[in-house]
């Protein structure tokens, strides 16, 4: 065997996967060529970098790939419930209860008092630290609430197979005072799926909008928000803010912009807490393209009061 | 429901698991769990995509048990289909750009690698740097196998298979699994002459 040839048998030599003829030959070549040795130690070098790059699942990583197996074959044995199927079952009341008290009574909440009860299901399981979780009292585990669908396949004429992922919600409790709880509000307060989770959240944070993370939050959806009625309670959270300078930009930069009337109307009887030049200069710019006529009366007197002209000039 | 005895061997808890047996089912997977996450991980790189792996492969186990006719070993017909998600999986990587192992999470950025241990992490500072040097290079040459060589190769280096049983698994001949072992080798030796 040439040089050539033994090197190229080299890692097939070290797999133990030449045959018995070709392994005597690489053998004998290597032990009268010490070029070839040497080229074998290299070989051999190789092969242990290699071995240190070997992942290792770690025992929780297998652990969570068994539960999760395990609640999919739990999945895949028990007959799907149809969804004009009565929902009789404690959970079922639990979740109703839950998802009516948020989506539809924003008010319940605060009428509470400082204590919120929230429901953060997706976005708790999916985004909220485990350290943040750790230091709640879980009070229970309600069955599933977001299921996708991630296989579907027939299994004999007219049957079908689906296998559904699907997220647990938890329900955690504490005080709006409390800074793990806000930091969930805040979290909530910018989920782009779920406006109505957002109203709330924003609600709830803006009666703590000293804190300037907060205040920063309820700027940004003031600013960013597509949902209307967000915009409005972030609004109402920065009311006592109305004299700070930064908050008074903001304001300015959303009442050229904000499409929606109520909004702007809000932030101009905002902005006309101080007569200033700057609220001249504004609402004079806004009455340049303003169509709404409400807005645009309100505007005029507002300016007739500070002496101003209707007009830029 | 019948139930699995503790001490089962192997066919004993296939033909029970064909017989609708659900522990025995459990004690099958658990019996190749772990080389099966161990491989999809080195595969693709990624703890959730090779969780994904999992899921899937033990589904199908789960759905078609009873086909299984011992034609073949257990071993071989799992891998079979481990091995054809994984080349999937690669596929579709090939196609994607690939992604980045860090994800953005409420507490700031996480390594998604954390999942994963790295056996023989060096004490010498030097020899750490030089090592991770070496790593980084071997993920890139890595990543530049085709995914049949890839796989080849994870099954042979890392899973010790032979190169038969790897060939019948994915499907070809002993001696096409070879040429992919070969050069994935090569292609290993060429990046790698600088370091070793």
């Amino acid at each position: 065997m040439t040089c050539e040839e033994t090197r190229k048998n080299l890692p097939l030599f070290l797999y133990g996967e030449l045959s018995f003829d070709e392994e005597e030959l690489v053998e004998v070549h290597i032990d009268e060529c010490a070029a070839c040795r040497e080229e074998l130690a290299r070989e051999k070098a190789m092969f242990a970098a290699l071995d240190g790059v070997e992942l290792v699942p770690t025992p929780e990583a297998i652990e969570e790939s068994r539960a999760e197996f395990r609640r999919r074959l739990a999945l895949v044995n028990q007959p799907l419930r149809t969804s004009n199927m009565p929902r009789s079952g404690f959970w079922d009341k639990i979740r109703e209860g839950f998802t009516i008290h948020f989506h539809f009574a924003p008010g319940i909440a605060q009428v509470a008092g400082a204590a919120v009860m929230l429901v953060l299901g997706f976005l708790t399981a999916r985004m909220a630290p485990n350290s943040l979780l750790g230091n709640w009292r879980s009070a229970g585990v309600v069955e599933p609430a977001t299921s996708r669908v991630r296989y579907v396949e027939p299994v004999s004429p007219g049957r079908v197979q689906i296998v559904l992922d699907e997220t647990r919600q938890r329900v955690l409790s504490g005080s709006v005072d409390d800074e793990a709880i806000q930091r969930l509000l805040l979290t909530a307060a910018k989920d782009p799926s779920d406006a109505g989770l957002r109203v709330e959240s924003v609600d709830l944070l803006k009666n703590n909008s000293q804190s300037a993370e907060i205040r920063k939050a309820l700027v940004y959806a003031l600013e960013h928000d597509s949902n209307a009625g967000v915009r409005l309670k972030a609004l109402d959270g920065l009311k006592q803010f109305a004299e700070d300078p930064d908050t008074r930009q903001a304001l300015t930069q959303v009442l050229l912009k904000d499409d929606n009337p109520g909004v702007r109307t809000q932030v101009i009887d905002l902005l006309v807490q101080r007569h200033t030049d700057a609220v001249v200069g504004v609402l004079q710019e806004l009455m340049e393209k303003e169509d709404n006529n409400g807005i645009r009366l309100r505007c005029k007197k507002i300016l007739q009061d500070m002496n101003a002209s209707a007009e830029m000039y | 429901m019948v139930q699995a005895a503790v001490k089962m061997d192997e066919p004993e808890l296939i033909r029970a698991a064909q017989q609708g047996d659900q522990r025995a089912f459990e004690q099958l997977v658990r019996l190749y769990d772990q080389n099966v996450l161990r491989l999809a991980t080195n595969l693709l790189r990624s703890p959730e995509d090779a969780n994904d792996i999992y899921q899937e492969a033990f589904l199908r186990v789960y759905k078609n048990l009873h086909t299984f006719r011992f034609d073949c070993s257990f071993h071989t017909w799992l891998y079979r289909i481990v091995s054809n998600l994984c080349l999937d999986a690669l596929r579709k990587r090939k196609v994607r750009r690939e992604e980045s192992s860090l994800v953005e999470t409420s507490d700031g950025y996480l390594d998604r690698m954390d999942t994963v241990e790295e056996p023989r992490a060096d004490s010498d500072p030097a020899r750490r740097l030089e090592s991770k040097q070496v790593r980084e290079k071997i993920q890139e040459v890595l990543g530049g196998l085709t995914p049949r060589e890839r796989a080849v190769f994870e099954m042979r280096h890392y899973q010790g298979m032979r190169l038969r049983t790897i060939g019948e698994l994915m499907g070809t001949s002993e001696e096409a699994a070879k040429n992919c072992l070969f050069r994935a080798t090569q292609k290993m030796r060429a990046a790698l002459g600088d370091f070793v």
